[in-house]
This record gives C-alpha cells, sequence and structure tokens, in this order.
C-alpha cells in the first residue's frame, strides 16, 4: 500500500522529480564512466611504461570520485529539500488521516529509493555506452592504437558507482526523514501558506550593499594583478594572497546580495523602463527571490571560477608540454652530469668525515672540484648493467651509437668571487624590464647564468647540424629554451646589442634574437635551459670559472633501432662515482631520458592532466547547473498564483513565459559571468607564471572548456526554461473560481 | 451561506405562503423602476442572449447554466445572487471570458466575445474588463502603486500617464496613503480597494466583481462597497458583482437571483432606500432558500 502511494507520489510529482532524476543519472553516469579508466587504458593498448600512469590515473579518479560523491550528496539533499518543502502540506494530511510517522518516512524512503533504482539504471547504462566511446578518447589521448576493442564491463567501477549512490541515497534520506520527524502537523499543513511571506530588504541599502560588493571585487582584482600569486611562499606574500582572496570572495556575496536591489533602484530611475510591461513584476520577482538564492548564486559563481581556472590551466600545461616536446628532445638519450660547487667542497668532506667516525671505517672517500671537464663516457663505466642482454656489462653508449657529444657548461661565478659575472638582474637592468613574475625576490647572486665556450657550442652547433656561430674576440650570444617573460629579456638584450662587462671584457651581441631550438642540451618535457650565455673559449680560462654541467647527447647508431636503443639506455643498472684522475669525487650523475619515455611521460601527463579537468570541470559544472535549475524550477512553480493574476489581467501567456526567461537568464547569467571574469583575472596571473616555463596558449584549450559548459550549463537552462514554460502554462490554464 | 441553511427549513412553511406576494412586488417594483431611471437612455454595455453551460464528458453531464438572457447598461451596478452551485461564479466566468460558454452569445460593447481567439481575448480581457477577487490577488511581490499600475504597463500605457492615473484613482478610493506598501502590509479591507482601484485604472467597459466582501469583516466590507458606490457615480464605472451577501446586494441598483442554472428573478432597486432594498433582496433570499429546503 505505502509502496503503491510512494510510486504513484513519484509519478505524479515527475516534474520535480525529473531534475533530480537527471542530475542523478548524469552523475551516475560519469562515475562509472570515468572509473573505468583504468580497463580502458588496456584496451586502448598503452604502453607498459604508460599503463603505470593508468592506474595511477585510475586511484586518482576513485578518489576523486568519492570526493565528488560528496559534493554530489549535498547538492541531492539541497535539491531535495526543495521537493520536500513543496509537500509538507502532503505530509501533514497523511498524518491527520492517521499514518504514524514511521510510515510517512518510509513512503518517503521508498521515492526516494524508488528514484534512484531508476537513476543507478539508466546512469550504468549510458556510462557503459559512455565508457566504450571513451575508450577512443583515450587512445587519442595517449598516442596509441585500438588493436583489440571488445566491449568491457568494469566491475571496480561499478562497485564504486554504487557506493557513491547509496551513500548519496542515505544522506539524502537522513535529512528527509528530519523533515518529518521533527515536523509538527500544524506546520506542515500550513506550510504553504506560510512560505507566502515575503522578506523584503530596502533596495537603496541592497544598492549600496551591491557597489560595495563591487568595488571589494575590483580592489581584489587590482591585488592580484599587482602581487600576483605567493610562488615564494613568503609570509607576507601568503598574508596579502589572503586578504585578496577574502576579499574577492566577500565582494562576490555581496555582490549578489545587492544585486537585485541595485537592478531595481537603476531601472526605477528610468521611468520609461520600469513601468513598462512586465519590467516591474520581472525586478520585484528577482529582488524577493534573492534572498534565498543570492548566497548559492555567489558559491555557484565561486565553484564556476575554479572549475573554469583548473580546467583552463591543466589543459593549458598540458598543451604547452605537448608544443615544446618537439624542440625538447633533440637526440635520442640525453645524460647530465652535475659537477660540485668548489664552494660546497669542504662542507662535503666535512661531512664524509662526520659519516665515516660515526660509522668507524675509513671509506676513502674524497671530494673534489673538478679543474677539468669529466670524459662522461668513461665515467659512465663505472655503471653496471643489471637486465637484458647486456647484463653485468660496464654501461658504454657508444654500444648502440656512433655519434655523442659531450658539452660543458661553467657556471658564471668564478672561483673565490663574491658575485656571478652575469646575472638575470643585471640583464633586465640594461633592457629596462622588470624582472620576471617568479624571479623577482630570488637572490641575485643564485641568477647567475650559466656559460659556455664557443667552441663546445660549435661542437653542439656541428653536431645538431646547424651552422656555428663566430664570436670573434669579444662577441657572445644568449641561449634559452624557456619561454615568455624570460625569453623576452633575452631578446631584447640582444636586439638592442647590450655591452656586457665579462671579467673585464666588454662584449656584444653577434646576433639580434635568442635561437630558442639550439638552446636546448636534454631531452625534457619543457624548457630545462634558463640561460646561458656562449663566450670566446679564452675568456672562460681567464675568469676561472668552475665547471657547472655535463651534457652527453646521443643519437642510436643506423644499425641500432629505437626500441633497441631505448632498452639498452633504459635499462636498469647501478651506478659509479664519477671521479677525475686523482680518484676524488668531482660530480654527481643528473637526469637521464631517451626521447622516447619524455614523449611517453608527456602523454601521460597529458591524459592525466585532460581526465582530471574534464572530470572535476563537469561534475561541478553539473552540480552548479542543477541547483540554479532547481531553484529557478520552484520559484517559478511558486508563481503560479502570480502567473494566474497575471493572466487574469489580460497579459499573455509568452509575456509572463518571457519574465520567467529574463529571471532565468539573470540567474544562470550572473554567476557564469562573474565565473568568468574571476578566472580571467587569476589566468592572467597563472599565464604569466606559467609562461617561465614555456609558450602558454590557451585560445584553444579556452574553446575545448567552453564547449563543455556550453553543452552542460546550456543543457540546463534549457531544461529550465522549457519546464518552467510548462508551470506558466498550467497554472494559467486553471480557472480562478475552481 | 450557513446563514442560509441555517434560517431555511424554519423560513420554509412561511416563505410558501408569501413567496408569490414577494414576486408580485418584485415585478410591480420592476415596472415603476423601469419608468423612473433614466438608465435605459445609456448605450447597452453587456448582452448576454440565451447562453449555456455544460460541463462533463457524455453519460455524465452538468447543465451549470440555462438559457440565461440579460443586459447591462452603462453605468449601471448590477449584483447577481445565488446559493452556492447556482451558477453564480459560472455566469460570471462565461460572462467575463474566462470560461467559454457552450451556446448563446456574449457581447460587450458590442463585440461577441464567445468568437474571439485566445490572443483577441487576452487583449479585449485587458482593455475592456475589470476584475476583483475574494481574495484580493494581489501580487504580493509588489507595492500597492505597482499592483494597481499593472495593467496600464502591461497595455503599454506611456510611463507619466500611468503613474498619473495611479494615483488619481488611489485618491478616489481611499487608498493613497498605502501605495508604498506591500500588500502583506494592508488590511484586508486596504488590499480589495487595491483591488478594486486595479479594476478601475484601465477604465474599463465593465468591471467584474465576484464575492468581494467575502473575505472581510462588516466594517471592511462597508468601506470597500462604498469605494464601489464611488466608482460607479463618480467614474460611471459599470459593476457586475457576484455576491451571496444581501447586504451587499443592497448596494447595487438591480439584482438577478440565479437557481440552478436560470434567472429566478430579478429585482431592481428604483428610488427605495438601501435598507428598503435590502429587506426585499431578504424575502426573496428567505424564499428561495425556502423552496431549496422543499425540495430537499
Amino acid at each position: 500500500m505505502l509502496c503503491k502511494i510512494a510510486l504513484g507520489n513519484v509519478r505524479r510529482a515527475g516534474k520535480d522529480y525529473l531534475v533530480y532524476l537527471l542530475t542523478l543519472t548524469l552523475a551516475v553516469t560519469v562515475f562509472y564512466a570515468f572509473n573505468t579508466i583504468s580497463m580502458q587504458v588496456d584496451i586502448a593498448g598503452v604502453t607498459e611504461q604508460n599503463a603505470g600512469m593508468g592506474e595511477t590515473l585510475g586511484g586518482i579518479i576513485s578518489g576523486l570520485t568519492v570526493f565528488l560523491a560528496f559534493v554530489m550528496g549535498f547538492l541531492m539533499v539541497y535539491a531535495n529539500n526543495f521537493i520536500m518543502k513543496r509537500r509538507k502540506k502532503e505530509f501533514g494530511l497523511y498524518q491527520v488521516l492517521g499514518m504514524g510517522r514511521g510510515q510517512v518516512a518510509l513512503i518517503m524512503a521508498l521515492e526516494t529509493l524508488f528514484v534512484s533504482l531508476v537513476a543507478l539504471v539508466l546512469g550504468i547504462v549510458l556510462g557503459l555506452a559512455l565508457s566504450q566511446l571513451m575508450v577512443f578518447f583515450t587512445a587519442s589521448l595517449f598516442k596509441t592504437q585500438i588493436s583489440n576493442f571488445h566491449f568491457f564491463f568494469s566491475l571496480g567501477a561499478f562497485v564504486i558507482t554504487v557506493g557513491c549512490l547509496v551513500a548519496i541515497f542515505l544522506v539524502t534520506l537522513v535529512f528527509n526523514l528530519r523533515v518529518v520527524a521533527k515536523a509538527k502537523i500544524i506546520d506542515l499543513m500550513s506550510a504553504s501558506r506560510k512560505n507566502e511571506t515575503i522578506k523584503t530588504r530596502n533596495p537603496w541599502l541592497a544598492a549600496v550593499v551591491f557597489v560595495v560588493g563591487l568595488v571589494a571585487i575590483i580592489i581584489a582584482y587590482v591585488r592580484l594583478l599587482r602581487d600576483g600569486m605567493p610562488y615564494d611562499g613568503s609570509p607576507e606574500g601568503m598574508t596579502n594572497f589572503l586578504i585578496t582572496t577574502i576579499t574577492v570572495v566577500v565582494g562576490t556575496i555581496l555582490f549578489f546580495f545587492g544585486l537585485s536591489g541595485f537592478l531595481l533602484k537603476a531601472f526605477q530611475a528610468t521611468r520609461g523602463i520600469y513601468w513598462r510591461g512586465l519590467n516591474m513584476v520581472t525586478l520585484r520577482q528577482l529582488s524577493a527571490k534573492v534572498n534565498t538564492v543570492s548566497f548559492s548564486m555567489a558559491m555557484i559563481a565561486m565553484i564556476l571560477f575554479l572549475a573554469i581556472t583548473s580546467v583552463t590551466t591543466g589543459m593549458s600545461l598540458a598543451s604547452v608540454m605537448n608544443e615544446s616536446v618537439e624542440r625538447g628532445t633533440p637526440v635520442d638519450y640525453t645524460r647530465c652530469l652535475v659537477y660540485f660547487s668548489p664552494a660546497n667542497i669542504d662542507e662535503l668532506n666535512a661531512n664524509q668525515a662526520q659519516w665515516d667516525a660515526e660509522d668507524g671505517v675509513e671509506s676513502g672517500v674524497v671530494y673534489a672540484a673538478a679543474t677539468a671537464p669529466v670524459d662522461m663516457i668513461a665515467a659512465g663505466h663505472a655503471d653496471t648493467i643489471q637486465e637484458g642482454e647486456h647484463a653485468g656489462e660496464p654501461f658504454d653508449p657508444s654500444v648502440v651509437s656512433d655519434d655523442y657529444l659531450q658539452v660543458n657548461a661553467y657556471d658564471s661565478m668564478p672561483r673565490g668571487a663574491e658575485r656571478p659575472l652575469v646575472t638575470l638582474t643585471d640583464l633586465c637592468q640594461a633592457v629596462n624590464k622588470p624582472l620576471p613574475q617568479g624571479a623577482e625576490t630570488a637572490d641575485p647572486t643564485s641568477q647567475g647564468l650559466m656559460v659556455m665556450k664557443e667552441s663546445d657550442y660549435n661542437a653542439y652547433l656541428r653536431f645538431r647540424g646547424m651552422d656555428e656561430v663566430k664570436l670573434g674576440s669579444d662577441g657572445y650570444v644568449l641561449l634559452s629554451d624557456m619561454g615568455g617573460s624570460i625569453l623576452d629579456i633575452y631578446d631584447a638584450v640582444m636586439r638592442e646589442g647590450v655591452a656586457i662587462d665579462f671579467g673585464g671584457h666588454t662584449l656584444h651581441p653577434v646576433s639580434n634574437a635568442v635561437n630558442v631550438d639550439a638552446s636546448v642540451f636534454q631531452n625534457a618535457m619543457m624548457g630545462m635551459n634558463a640561460g646561458t650565455i656562449v663566450v670566446p673559449d679564452a675568456l672562460v680560462d681567464e675568469a676561472n670559472l668552475p665547471l657547472y654541467y655535463g651534457y652527453l647527447l646521443v643519437n642510436y647508431a643506423d644499425d641500432v633501432s629505437v626500441e633497441e636503443g631505448d632498452a639498452y639506455m633504459s635499462a636498469h643498472r647501478t651506478y659509479g662515482d664519477v671521479t677525475d684522475s686523482t680518484g676524488a669525487i668531482v660530480a654527481g650523475w643528473g637526469v637521464e631520458a631517451t626521447r622516447t619515455n619524455t614523449y611517453e611521460s608527456v602523454d601521460s601527463m597529458n591524459g592525466l592532466i585532460s581526465y582530471l579537468a574534464i572530470y572535476i570541470g563537469f561534475v561541478l559544472v553539473l552540480a552548479c547547473a542543477a541547483i540554479l535549475t532547481i531553484q529557478q524550477l520552484s520559484s517559478v512553480a511558486d508563481a503560479s498564483p502570480s502567473s494566474r493574476i497575471l493572466s487574469e489581467l489580460g497579459c499573455p501567456t509568452r509575456t509572463i513565459c518571457h519574465s520567467a526567461l529574463v529571471q532565468q537568464t539573470i540567474f544562470f547569467l550572473f554567476p557564469l559571468a562573474m565565473g568568468i571574469a574571476h578566472s580571467m583575472v587569476a589566468l592572467n596571473v597563472i599565464t604569466r607564471l606559467v609562461e617561465l616555463f614555456g609558450g602558454f596558449d590557451i585560445a584553444g584549450t579556452v574553446a575545448f572548456t567552453a564547449l563543455i559548459f556550453v553543452v552542460a550549463y546550456g543543457g540546463y537552462f534549457a531544461v529550465t526554461y522549457l519546464m518552467s514554460k510548462g508551470i506558466v502554462r498550467d497554472a494559467v490554464r486553471i480557472r480562478h473560481a475552481v | 451561506m450557513a446563514n442560509e441553511h441555517m434560517t431555511a427549513p424554519k423560513a420554509g412553511v412561511h416563505m410558501r405562503v408569501a413567496a408569490p406576494s414577494a414576486i408580485a412586488q418584485a415585478r410591480a417594483q420592476d415596472a415603476s423602476s423601469a419608468a423612473f431611471s433614466s438608465e435605459s437612455q445609456q448605450p447597452t454595455v453587456l448582452d448576454v442572449q440565451h447562453i449555456e453551460k455544460v460541463y462533463g464528458a457524455r453519460g455524465s453531464l452538468t447543465r451549470a447554466l440555462t438559457d440565461v438572457s440579460f443586459t447591462v447598461r452603462k453605468g449601471d451596478f448590477v449584483g447577481i445572487m445565488g446559493a452556492s452551485g447556482s451558477g453564480k461564479s459560472t455566469l460570471l466566468n462565461c460572462v467575463s471570458t474566462i470560461d467559454s460558454v457552450t451556446s448563446g452569445t456574449v457581447e460587450i460593447n458590442g463585440a461577441d466575445v464567445t468568437r474571439l481567439k485566445p490572443a483577441k481575448l487576452t487583449r479585449f480581457r485587458r482593455e475592456q474588463l475589470g476584475f476583483i477577487f475574494q481574495d484580493s490577488n494581489l501580487l504580493d511581490t509588489l507595492t500597492a502603486r505597482e499592483n494597481i499600475a499593472l495593467p496600464l504597463t502591461i497595455g503599454r500605457v506611456p510611463a507619466k500617464d500611468v503613474v498619473r492615473r495611479v494615483e488619481e484613482v488611489a485618491g478616489r478610493l481611499g487608498i493613497a496613503q498605502v501605495l508604498d506598501k506591500y500588500p502583506y502590509q494592508m488590511s484586508g479591507g486596504q488590499q480589495q480597494r487595491v483591488a478594486a482601484a486595479r479594476a478601475l485604472v484601465t477604465d474599463p467597459a465593465i468591471i467584474m466583481a465576484d464575492e468581494p466582501t467575502g473575505a472581510l469583516d462588516s466594517k471592511n466590507a462597508r468601506l470597500l462597497l462604498e469605494s464601489f458606490e464611488a466608482m460607479n457615480t463618480t467614474y460611471k464605472a459599470t459593476v457586475l458583482m457576484v455576491t451571496h451577501d444581501s447586504f451587499a446586494a443592497s448596494y447595487t441598483h438591480r439584482v438577478l437571483f440565479i437557481r440552478d442554472g436560470r434567472i429566478f428573478t430579478e429585482l431592481r432597486r428604483g428610488s427605495s432606500t438601501r435598507q428598503e432594498f435590502f429587506e426585499r433582496i431578504m424575502e426573496v433570499v428567505a424564499m428561495m432558500g425556502g423552496e431549496g429546503s422543499d425540495a430537499l
């Protein structure tokens, strides 16, 4: 019997439940589809290395799902509250007719259960379909071919999804039961009358609040644009950033609290508009509703802001890596050697002595500053390969290559000196530019450029098949493969022909701009060369500069395939010490990377970021849009008596719908516009930060992000309008005397 | 309504004797008032001819109105009385274009509203009719001023005319001091007078009032009815008022009594005072109630 009532109720309150059902279904779909990621990676035929990434991704996504399920849970409670509020009278009636509270609660629980079950079934079916489609997307993200496509079902994803849905269901149920348990019958019965009292706020006050909010937002924008992000983590910077954040949050809330009052005052001032058609009704209804919804509008604006910013930033970072990876992988294999700085040798030896004393052994390990470059091929012989067909042999890249080169770079801080010969700060001052974001507070002594001998650099250029440079006796060129702000400075220095004092010699640039392609010394996803100055060989020796980096660049021999070469280079091995002729340790091994695994890292990183960005962005936008839809539909339903009166006063139904549309447009558009405005300012700042690592192009990603938003957000908007049109029509159709 | 049911059984026996004389008296009064009144020189605003209204589908038909005809001239103040279920509200709804008739014609200012298309009907309602309901049906988000202005702004009247006309009508109906209040800040009587002002502000051909005093206490009811009289005398507004309250009906010039979907009889006030008219109405009401109870 109760079951029958509950079923009937769901059918009758279908319109109220429709949005609830739609949102829950979409959530289930998305939850299931994204949680099948590790299975998709298998089917998409992703290579072993990336399969690890697939599992990582799967782990992150299932963690994220729990978090998003929480968000959805609260959204559902909210949505459900709206439905319940409208049905209090009905629940009161059940009790008046002699039903116990337990029975009423059971009816409600059953209703929620039916809707959740339908959402589960629909969602899983859609999720199954979506996950099959996503395999192709995954394959394209990880740049693989699907070799063995077959229909798949992920039990793990199913369990996670059902678990989340059950959690959402239980949370909703608890809140619903509270409504019934707490309410007195008299309150339930008079609920509809109670809801009609409308609190009005003084529009003047609201207009002032609006202006204050707007000013606060502008102040926060100016502060953020001026101060930037607190990337250095200094307490002062963090405090400033916190103040900015609080200002923008408070400003946003005040803005939405005062919005309708401001609109009301502004339009009342222009009588021709205010006293025309339903304009005053529209404005008054807006301001009557704003009490209940302004806070959620502000929250939606902030959530949209977070979603837009994180999705755009994530996608852009991915695209930066994608674009720079080709330039960033000049050869098949690179290995770095990091020389110890002369300033640190004493400390290293002291530490070693202390460890020896503690362990009671005489290790005989001595550290020293290198006086001549270490031959990296020879030094590599100290490594022993542990696996594959070459197991037990010393590591020697010449096994797979007859074409390799070692490039040596020097520190611009001469031995025993206090200050580097050339610093970024000096160059910025020379061309009258500010230090790039993120570098401005760093210690100038740590901003020395790397120095390279002309002969070393020309050897590199020959190895790369590029034209050599001729510096003469007083020439220099600057190198960097980083993007944006830093590159601008170096370009300006060379273009303006800035003379650099290098240990008493005045040098002049021999070209007009940085050759970025000829600035890459190691395989990497993003730019790694923050700044290098190439000078005549004699000057380096004369300035007594210590060695800084060694780069080994290797191209595989013609008869060695990339797979064979990669297998040799990537095979697990033990590392030996890097010593000079006296046996003292002078350097440590740095990063090594093959072109293949750099590409794979980029692809995986791309996949990871894209997945997370789309997943988070989509669910958040879904949640925001659903809240707005439910709010708007319930307010249109609440306004049914007004619609009827307007119709009886001779107002065409079309005009009444139009008034509802204007209100909905404001409710949907303002938070979105505010979110976009916040994002643009934040992205402006983030862009400057990210530019340090490479060109930052957000046009394409913005278009993609916009598409997701338009589909999800616009879809909900359309649903809202169509459904509210139906509600208005129903309201108008009822004759007043019935 | 409760009143009628309570008094009916007692009055029943007595009334059967009294009834013919009451009707005769009413008819006689009719003749005299027609001769006395200047109404006949006024143009006809509302002309209802042979309307019928049938509800329901085949098998379970309900005949709400049967062959109802009457006319209302400009400046007339007409009451429609009847027990609940007698069809008086249906009559008002049909006449006021809110409901459609099954057959017959309703002409307002010469236009047959039963033949108008929905879109034109909306416009017609806006321009020619004013409504006052039992619950004032004001928009609670709007101030009194805005509520009164609503029909004008819907009709796209220029803003300065809107403001002027609202002030003028509100002044006449004694609600100028509540213009900037919201409905929930006003008394029931004030709300009804605001609703009356809203009906009057477009200067409609005819104002339809459906139980306007139904939700008011006697003091506020009297104030409202006096406002109606003022509307009628100063603005020459034509008013058609449905009521079951004999006191309210006594403010009108003419009362049509509806029973079982037909016009049972009609009273004209003529030159009699309101008190005399009230007593005559009471007699008819008592008689109708009596016969009704007898039929049970």
